[in-house]
Formats: C-alpha cells, sequence, structure tokens
C-alpha cells in the first residue's frame, strides 16, 4: 500500500450529552482528526446493534458510539440499555469473527470537550493501526 | 417527483469561511449525482441566522421551489431552531430540511483546511442523502385540560394548590388523613429563629378551604391514573367509603406526599417503651400545640433535657438537614419555659445552613444550653450512655430525652410511585427528572414532586418548590391553548411485529401498549418520547422512530463509511 490509510468512522452521539460534548470540542478549538463523521440520535439506545453489523459490512473502518454518562441518560435508563446491547454486539462480532476492537463506546458528558477529543484522537489512532476493514472485501451480500 | 435540493453554505463570517474552502464543498454537492430526478441549487452566504440572511433563505426556498433544504452551518443547538422558523414561514415542511454542523465539527476542529473541507464536503453530502429520505411530518395541536390534582395536603400541598388556584385554575386537592396542614400546622414557631407562623400557615389552610377554586377532598387517596400532560383521568377514592370514587380530569399532578419518621424503637442503641419519658421531636411540638407546654406523663415540666441528633442517620443513610435546627428550636423553647432547665444536646454534626442559624446557635449557647459532641450514643429509658470524641465515656439521667429521628418517605410512597408510575431515589423519595437541572419535575411530562415528599428539607425549601411546580405548571399549560406533541415519535409496524413485548420492557415512559387481540405492540404517541430505544431492542425490526428512521441514518452513514 502506497497510500496512506485514512480510516471511515462513524460516531452515532446522542443529542443531550455525547453531541454537545463534541460541539464544545469544537468551541473550544480542540484538534482532533477528520475521520469521524457524527450522526446525532436522541440517545444512544437508538443505535440497534444489527444496524451496525450493516455499518461494518458495508466498509466503515470504525464505529463509536456515544453516550451520557451512566444515570445521566436524558431518558434515564437509555444508555444502560446501551451497555447491554453493546455487550451483545461484541460477542457477536467475536463469533463473527469480525475485529470487536473497531466498535468503542463512550460516554460522554455535555461538558467534555476534552474527552470527546481524546477519545476521538485515541480511537482513530487505534483504527489507523489496525488498517482497514477487511470485512469489506470478504464478505459478498 | 422532481426534487429539488437547495444547499446553502454559511460563512459564520470568518468563523466556516476561514477554514473551510466554501468554494469546494459547492461545486462538489452540486456534482452529486446519486439520485434521480434531481436538482441541486448550492450557495454560500453571508451569515444565515441574520435577518437578512433568514429573509434570504426564505426567497429562495419560494423562488426556487425547493422541496428539501440542507444548510451547512452552526451546531443545531445555536441555530436549528432558527431555521425550523424560517422553513415554517415557507411552503417547505420543516422536516424535510437538514442543519450540517460544518462549525464545530469541521472548521474548528483542525488547521488543515484541506483536511477540514473534506470532511465538510463528507458530511454534507451525508446531510443531502439523508434528507432525501425524510418525510414530512405536521405537528398535531391538542386540546389541554388546565386543571391540577395535588396529592396531600401538608404545607407543600397547599402552597401549590394556592398559586395554582390564585391564576384561576381549579385545584382538586387530596389529603389522606382527616385535616390539611401536616406536619407544620402542628408548630407553635418555625425556623429561622423563633417566628410565630401558626396564624400565617392557618390562615394559608382556611384559605384553601374557603377558595372557590379549590376543592378539598379529605380521606381521599389515590385510585389510578391514565393520559399524559394535558390529558389525565384520575380515579379518587374515599378511605372511608370504599364505594365513594370520583373521577378527575386534570392536565397535571403535583405530588406532595411529604415525609415520615425513621421509627427510632427499630434501633438497637435506643431502648424505650411507651412509659418511658423519651419521645421525639414532633411529640413535643404537638404537645406545644395542645397545651402550649412541655411535660412529663405524670404532669411534670421537666428538669433536666437531654435531645439527641441524627437518630437512625447511619441507618438511612443521609442528613434530613432540618433536624438539628428543629431541636435547636426546641431546646430554647425549654429555656423560654423554664431557664432553669438543665438543657443538654447530644449531637456528633450539627447542620446548620440557613444564614441565620448559627446566631441564633451562638443566642441559646449564652443561654445555657450545652452541646456535647459524642462519638457514640444509647439510650435505656431516660438513662444515657455516650462516648464523646475523645473517647471520654459518660452516663446520665435525665427527667426527658427528646429524639431527632431522620425524616424518611412518608408510609404508602411506593405504592404512590407505582400508581403514578415515576421513580423513587435510592433514599426512597420521589426522584426528580433531573437533580441540578430540573428539580420539581419527574420523567413524566406533567407530574411534579414537591416539598418533602422529595426528600428532607424545611418549609420554605418546600414552599419554594410548591411555586416554582405551580409556575411550571402554569406556563405549560395556558387555558385554551394547545400543545403540540413530539412527532418524532416511535410506530411500531403491525406486519414485522412478533408481539414478543421486548419493546414494553425497555420504554421507560410506558408508552407501548400490547393490543391483546391483533397480538402486537402499539405506541401511544401522546406518551412517547421519541428516544429510540424501543428501535434499539425490538428483534425484528418492527418499530420505527420519525424522522430517525433506519433507511435515513443509513443514508447518513453510508456516505461517511464510503
Ligand atoms: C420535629 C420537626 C420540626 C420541624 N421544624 C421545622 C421548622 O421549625 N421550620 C421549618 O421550616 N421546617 C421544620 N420542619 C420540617 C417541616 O415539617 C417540613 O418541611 C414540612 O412539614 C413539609 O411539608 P410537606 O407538605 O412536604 O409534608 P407533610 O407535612 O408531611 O404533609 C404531607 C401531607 O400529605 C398527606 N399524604 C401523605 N401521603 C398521601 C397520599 N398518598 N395521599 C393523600 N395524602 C397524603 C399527609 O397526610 C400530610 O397531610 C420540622 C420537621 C420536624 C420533624
Ligand atoms: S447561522 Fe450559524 S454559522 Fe451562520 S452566521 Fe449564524 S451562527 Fe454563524
Ligand atoms: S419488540 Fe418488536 S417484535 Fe417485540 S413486541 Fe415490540 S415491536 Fe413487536
Ligand atoms: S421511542 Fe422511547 S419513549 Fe417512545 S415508545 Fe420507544 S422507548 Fe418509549
Ligand atoms: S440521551 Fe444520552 S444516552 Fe440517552
Amino acid at each position: 500500500m502506497g497510500k496512506t490509510f485514512n480510516p471511515k468512522i462513524t460516531a452515532f452521539l446522542c443529542k443531550w450529552c455525547s453531541y454537545t460534548g463534541a460541539d464544545l470540542a469544537g468551541t473550544s478549538r480542540l484538534q482532533y482528526p477528520t475521520a469521524i463523521i457524527p450522526i446525532k440520535v436522541m440517545c444512544s439506545s437508538r443505535v440497534d446493534p444489527v444496524f451496525l453489523i450493516r455499518a461494518f459490512l458495508k466498509g466503515a473502518d470504525g464505529v463509536l458510539i456515544g453516550g451520557c454518562h451512566p444515570g445521566d441518560c436524558h431518558y434515564e435508563s437509555g444508555n444502560y440499555h446501551t451497555r447491554r446491547r453493546f455487550a451483545i454486539l461484541q460477542s457477536i462480532f467475536d463469533s463473527l469473527n469480525l475485529e470487536k476492537d473497531r466498535l468503542r463506546l463512550s460516554w460522554i458528558s455535555a461538558s467534555e470537550g476534552p474527552k470527546f477529543a481524546r477519545v476521538c484522537n485515541e480511537f482513530t489512532d487505534k483504527i489507523q493501526k489496525m488498517g482497514p476493514n477487511p470485512t469489506r472485501k470478504n464478505m459478498f451480500i | 417527483m422532481k426534487k429539488k435540493v437547495g444547499i446553502y453554505i454559511c460563512q459564520c463570517g470568518p468563523n466556516i469561511a476561514d477554514n473551510v474552502d466554501i468554494d469546494k464543498i459547492i461545486e462538489s454537492v452540486s456534482a452529486f449525482n446519486d439520485a434521480d430526478d434531481l436538482e441541486i441549487v448550492a450557495k454560500p452566504y453571508g451569515l444565515l441566522c441574520s435577518g437578512e440572511g433568514k429573509d434570504y433563505l426564505k426567497q429562495e426556498i419560494e423562488e426556487n421551489g425547493l422541496t428539501h433544504l440542507v444548510i451547512g452551518a452552526c451546531s443545531p443547538r445555536d441555530h436549528n431552531n432558527t431555521f425550523i422558523g424560517v422553513c415554517k414561514e415557507t411552503s417547505l415542511n420543516p422536516y424535510l430540511y437538514k442543519l450540517i454542523n460544518i462549525r464545530e465539527h469541521c472548521a474548528w476542529i483542525i488547521h488543515d483546511k484541506d483536511k477540514a473541507t473534506e470532511k465538510a464536503i463528507q458530511y454534507i453530502r451525508g446531510g443531502l442523502r439523508r434528507v432525501l429520505y425524510q418525510s414530512e411530518l405536521f405537528e398535531n395541536k391538542l386540546d389541554t385540560n388546565p386543571d391540577v390534582l395535588v396529592i396531600g395536603g401538608g404545607i407543600a400541598g397547599i402552597e401549590a394548590a394556592l398559586s395554582l388556584a390564585d391564576a384561576d385554575r381549579q385545584v382538586f386537592l387530596i389529603e389522606k388523613t382527616d385535616r390539611l396542614g401536616g406536619k407544620a400546622a402542628t408548630f407553635k414557631t418555625v425556623l429561622p429563629k423563633q417566628q410565630d407562623a401558626v396564624e400565617a400557615i392557618q390562615l394559608k389552610i382556611q384559605t384553601v378551604q374557603d377558595h372557590p377554586h379549590i376543592q378539598v377532598m379529605l380521606n381521599t387517596r389515590l385510585d389510578r391514573i391514565i393520559g399524559f400532560l394535558g390529558n389525565f383521568e384520575a380515579e379518587v377514592r374515599s378511605i372511608d367509603d370504599a364505594e365513594k370514587m370520583t373521577e378527575l380530569k386534570i392536565g397535571a399532578m403535583v405530588v406532595a406526599s411529604g415525609f415520615s419518621l425513621y421509627d427510632a424503637s427499630t434501633h438497637p442503641d435506643f431502648i424505650f417503651s411507651g412509659d418511658d419519658e423519651v419521645y421525639t421531636a414532633l411529640q413535643i411540638e404537638q404537645m406545644i400545640a395542645e397545651k402550649n407546654q412541655v411535660t412529663t406523663r405524670s404532669g411534670k415540666a421537666p428538669k433536666s433535657v437531654a435531645m439527641i441528633h441524627c437518630v437512625g442517620r447511619e441507618e438511612v443513610g443521609y442528613c434530613s438537614q432540618i433536624c438539628c435546627n428543629a431541636m435547636i428550636k426546641l431546646a430554647a423553647r425549654f429555656k423560654t419555659q423554664s431557664p432553669d432547665t438543665t438543657v443538654k444536646v447530644f449531637f456528633r454534626d450539627l447542620c446548620l445552613p440557613h444564614q441565620d442559624d448559627q446566631a441564633f446557635y451562638n443566642e441559646i449557647k449564652a443561654q445555657g444550653v450545652e452541646f456535647v459532641r459524642v462519638n457514640r450514643i444509647a439510650t435505656e429509658g431516660s438513662q444515657i450512655k455516650f462516648t464523646t470524641m475523645d473517647e471520654n465515656e459518660g452516663s446520665e439521667l435525665f427527667d426527658m430525652v427528646v429524639l431527632a429521628p431522620a425524616m424518611i418517605p412518608a408510609d404508602g410512597t411506593p405504592d404512590l410511585a407505582t400508581k403514578l408510575g415515576i421513580s423513587l431515589h435510592e433514599t426512597g423519595f420521589f426522584q426528580e427528572a433531573h437533580q441540578a437541572i430540573n428539580p420539581v419535575a419527574t420523567a413524566t411530562d406533567g407530574i411534579f414532586i414537591v416539598g418533602t415528599a422529595h426528600g428532607p428539607r424545611g418549609i420554605q425549601a418546600t414552599l419554594l418548590q410548591a411555586q416554582a411546580a405551580a409556575s411550571k405548571i402554569r406556563v405549560q399549560l395556558i387555558p385554551g391553548e394547545q400543545i403540540v406533541p413530539e412527532v418524532r415519535v416511535s410506530e411500531t409496524l403491525e406486519a414485522f411485529c412478533m408481539g414478543c413485548k421486548t419493546c414494553l420492557e425497555v420504554c421507560h415512559y410506558g408508552a407501548i401498549v400490547f393490543d391483546e387481540d391483533k397480538g402486537i405492540s402499539v405506541v401511544k404517541e401522546a406518551v412517547c418520547r421519541g428516544c429510540g430505544n424501543c428501535v434499539g431492542s425490538c428483534p425484528s425490526g418492527a418499530i420505527q422512530l420519525k424522522h430517525f428512521t433506519n433507511p435515513q441514518l443509513y443514508q447518513e452513514m453510508i456516505e461517511a463509511v464510503q
């Protein structure tokens, strides 16, 4: 590969905490890589596992889910469900032989701009090291 | 039908223009041809949120006959509502518009302009794909009922009822006992200091009883409620006569069921029976209210009084905030009754939060009330054994012992919580929507909690909450005005639902009901908050959240991962 690898990462961010935290990272002019494209959802619990598998089959190199800290979900218990589904999704990834390290769940509050930037830096870095998502060329569906 | 999408990129002065190449964005999105029958109008603009900017957008929408609108600008928190407002003044349904935040997410996160531009292009193209899959949604207006049910006739419920009734709301006030006023009605004097509040409290009670807009229902409890903000139906029942049920139609509810006291007799360190000279502070208050003096069971004024703070505090796991002051108030009262009474206050921590408390404490100390800081304390009848902070042991017999048991949730709180469908804090008091940000509301729109039903506090804080809840209700439910419920709600797709009821379990708001006849789940739109948790839970993809549907999110995502 002569060309540098530019990972493609999608971040599902809940409107109330992590999306706002991401905004704050911008307002504070914190620097982080452009690989991550945010998609706003009302609550992290909206993200359904099947949808994420599709994201990988379509070629996402990484998927980040951002939600409010446990206990802070705007809809009370949404993120507890997210956490449970995320654990299940990781085991599904294992059994499908997909790399579960390409998934990340982070709790980022509205005031945690620095945390959002840090997570983006770390995650991009990690995916960069892992290289492109192999599923994309292996799967024919 | 031919689609005509308008894409407007805001320069935001130098904020966006300096850090992303807007011309390049325009060029790239104009070339988008991944959809049939699509025409794209893409233009830059200086400040879209300005008055001129908004007029410009309106004109563009109408003159170009736009069917969809994408704006590349700032955070939705800043101007999403601005642009929704613009759409509403045109023929474009606001749900056919999408704002993409290229300022906070592109321009401001990287110094490399090429990279920022590249991300902005990808991000906006995702928005463009998404908007083509969005559907019109129509906001429905619903009639509302401005009347209110208040549960609990203590000072909290009384204040809430008065604040609403004085604003001409019809209030139904249910109280489970045969009198109004709760605990506060028994106090001769109230804190801060020793103010006489008897008349003020009695006046409030009288005003409630005589108020043309308040219907007081004594010996009454709540049976059940159904409905949602603006449209609740409650069934209340007489405690004496189970046959007597009344149906009330209301728009909101205030829960003011108050507190109980920790039962000190269950504590292993406090051994006493009904014959001993051991009393709770509340019993002393009642005694003062009844006969204006404090006497022992044999009718004599006590010559020595021990006052023990924080009974059960360790057990319940929190400070009750008001008891230290309430005890100091009673200590002063003993001194007024007879200045040569020995009054000893046994405490471990003193909580004196109000600005006048410290001075009052100093004052009664000067009057000879003794404060003994103890590490441990136990009683057997009115014989007291204690260990001070420096591990000295002491034992003393008193004529009277006054305990300050912790404030705990009122009897029946869990049952009431179940009926109302609202949650309890781990301490057992009612849980607010958000501890810091939304302290009198609950997770259910239209149900508020005030006073000690929400946790230990004094009268002043109780009244403030009652007034706050009343004003929230006055703002949320204006007589004659309709409310616009959330339209981005979930719906089940009959053909796909297999009736597993998973969604019923995950919905925090009880917005999903099961249709036994059809064997499928159905979302009550008016109750749904649109979080999408049920969508994430459904094993057969039978639920869709409007405006956040799978195809819509897929379109947004596909651009990001390509
Ligand atoms: C000893 C003592 C002294 C105090 N002294 C002071 C003081 O000097 N100054 C001060 O500011 N505060 C003082 N307080 C605190 C004060 O008592 C409370 O802040 C106040 O009484 C709270 O009022 P409330 O309406 O929330 O609760 P409550 O007074 O408990 O009233 C609740 C009412 O709701 C009714 N109820 C309960 N459940 C139901 C139900 N399911 N359905 C219908 N009705 C129901 C009850 O019967 C009661 O009438 C003192 C507290 C104690 C224990
Ligand atoms: S709409 Fe947003 S991006 Fe545009 S000028 Fe106003 S604040 Fe800046
Ligand atoms: S989770 Fe899905 S399949 Fe199960 S009852 Fe709800 S809508 Fe039907
Ligand atoms: S979207 Fe949320 S509130 Fe609405 S039905 Fe689903 S889980 Fe309940
Ligand atoms: S709203 Fe942020 S996780 Fe639920």
